[in-house]
């Protein structure tokens, strides 16, 4: 056999063996039960309230994270200034942070006895072991990923048209509403849909700051925690809520991919290909 | 640069290979077998002095879907004695043995600033935040007994989290996070002078036994047998009572 023939043969078994490894555990998740059994499992009070909690804290958190990540972005993207750079980095920290070190930041910086606990106190606020706690929880593991995209989204928009934009009058308030948003949007909705799906997934920081409690701190990973725990049956639960995660994820990603090949027409014209006749 | 970085990464990713492979062969080249040990929550403190093994301290319930699910364990150690006789049951374990017992406490935050003076406090004032151990954690299943007994089950519904294990329901008292917990009282001891310690009455105590069993599938299983066995020996026995266990209820 050629040496060329054998390095195909190298190539495809690693893809096959790398493939194999990372579909196997999510193939495993469908496979360990019946799919009625999954889908029964799925009205379990547990899991309907695991799954509200999760959308509502999800929706809650990147609300804010649009609302502050944007702004921040949109600076970060046009303005140079002394210490940029460094900024940027603190932003894309939390996204190689492993989550139980934000946990253990959150309480110390929040906590009853953290930093900020004092002052909250003061003012009748707890913050740990409440809803407040899992926005902020999945705040703060997501937000940079919608930032990092977005400083990026806006970065790439045509300093041209930028120019042109304010040459003919327009404000710094409308260049962002008419020229920066709609042509960084499919930037910012990639980097959106990234930032939901880690919040959706968001554990570490969670349990440890927020607690769990069916309804009110248990999202859907800490649900699926707990139900491991229950034995001997929690663990047919726990795979059809981790079922459930799978499908969500993966509609996710596939609507990023999606958002991200799909090429907005650039003509003024109102029909994307010439009428053929 | 770039190919200076690279480089760097690389030998970043080879030395903690190395590292990893040099652990790897010094935990497996070695006789006796260090023994893995699936063990409660609150035993977390006291067995490594006992011997040293390889322990996962867990939520005992947690530590009893692993078995079944068969996660390698040479020996289980449960903070109650259903979960060892469910596993014996079917066959994942050997015959549990009883080895030492403890009583349920509420730890409250140090100096005891709400002036917590017993589960009816807990009730009587407003605001408390308490935590307790989910239900089918042992200790959570515990705290559920006392408060029947007490007629307060109503107090579950109260709690802000239901924890996984023991000592996350600790932890979160001696943050500050919450204000009141039911643990063991061999966890408020091992954080003394961080928490204050609240007495639950006698007439409530549950009956807190714990069992160990050796895991059938072991590679080691005649070594489990007398590592479960050596836990009634008296040196065993010393170390248990030294951390504030109590010898057997007859």
């Amino acid at each position: 056999m050629s040496r060329r023939v054998l390095g195909g043969v190298a190539v495809f078994a690693a893809a096959a063996v790398a493939l194999a490894f990372l579909l196997l555990p999510i193939v495993a998740i469908f496979a360990r039960v019946s799919p009625g059994t999954l889908v029964g499992q799925l009205s379990s009070p547990v899991v309907t309230d695991a799954l509200v909690l999760s959308l509502k804290t999800g929706a809650v958190a990147q609300g804010l994270v649009l609302l502050v990540g944007t702004p921040a972005a949109y600076l970060l993207a046009t303005r140079r200034f002394p210490g940029r750079s460094l900024a940027v980095v603190l932003v894309e920290l939390p996204l190689v942070l492993p989550p139980a070190v934000a946990g253990i930041g959150l309480i110390a910086a929040f906590g009853r006895f953290g930093l900020l606990g004092g002052t909250l106190s003061a003012l009748g606020i707890r913050v740990g072991l409440t809803w407040t706690a899992v926005v902020m929880a999945v705040a703060f593991v997501s937000g940079p990923f919608y930032v990092r995209q977005a400083i990026a989204a806006f970065e790439a928009v045509d300093a041209d048209l930028v120019a042109a934009s304010r040459t003919l009058g327009a404000g710094r308030a409308r260049t962002f509403f008419r020229v920066y948003l709609p042509l960084a949007r499919r930037g910012l909705a990639a980097g959106e849909s990234l930032a939901f799906a880690r919040g959706l997934g968001e554990f570490g920081a969670t349990i440890m700051f927020a607690g769990s409690l069916q309804g009110v701190t248990q999202t859907l990973p800490l649900a699926i925690y707990q139900e491991f725990d229950v034995f001997p049956h929690g663990f047919t639960t726990a795979l059809a809520m981790s079922a459930l995660l799978v499908v969500v994820s993966g509609a996710l990603l596939v609507a990023l991919k999606v958002t991200l090949q799909w090429q907005p027409s650039e003509r003024t014209s109102r029909f994307l290909f010439a009428p053929s006749s | 640069m770039r190919r200076l970085a690279l480089a760097c990464a690389a030998a970043l990713l080879l030395a903690s290979s190395l590292l990893a492979a040099a652990a790897f062969a010094r935990t497996h080249g070695k006789t006796p077998p260090r023994l893995t040990v699936f063990a409660a929550a609150s035993l977390t403190d006291v067995f490594p002095k006992i011997a040293r093994e390889s322990y996962s301290f867990e939520g005992s319930n947690a530590l009893a879907t692993q078995i079944e699910q068969g996660l390698p364990a040479d020996v289980f150690a449960s903070a109650n004695t259903t979960l060892p006789e469910q596993l014996y049951k079917q066959g994942y374990v050997t015959k549990p043995v009883d080895f030492t017992a403890n009583r349920l406490v509420i730890v409250v935050g140090h100096g005891n600033p709400l002036g917590i003076k017993g589960p009816a406090s807990l009730e009587a004032i407003k605001g408390v935040k308490i935590v307790m151990a989910a239900a089918g954690v042992p200790v959570g299943d515990y705290t559920r007994t006392v408060l029947a007994r007490l007629h307060m089950s109503n107090l579950v519904d109260r709690a802000v989290s239901q924890e996984t294990d023991v000592r996350e329901v600790l932890s979160k008292v001696v943050l500050g996070e919450a204000d009141a917990g039911f643990v063991y009282a061999t966890d408020a001891k091992s954080v003394a002078g961080q928490v204050s310690v609240v007495r639950i009455s006698p007439h409530a105590q549950p009956r807190v036994v714990y069992a160990a069993a050796a895991v059938r599938t072991s590679s080691h299983l005649a070594a489990a047998k007398a590592w479960v066995r050596s836990l009634l020996s008296r040196r065993a026995q010393k170390k248990l009572r030294a951390y504030g266990f109590l010898p057997l209820p007859r």
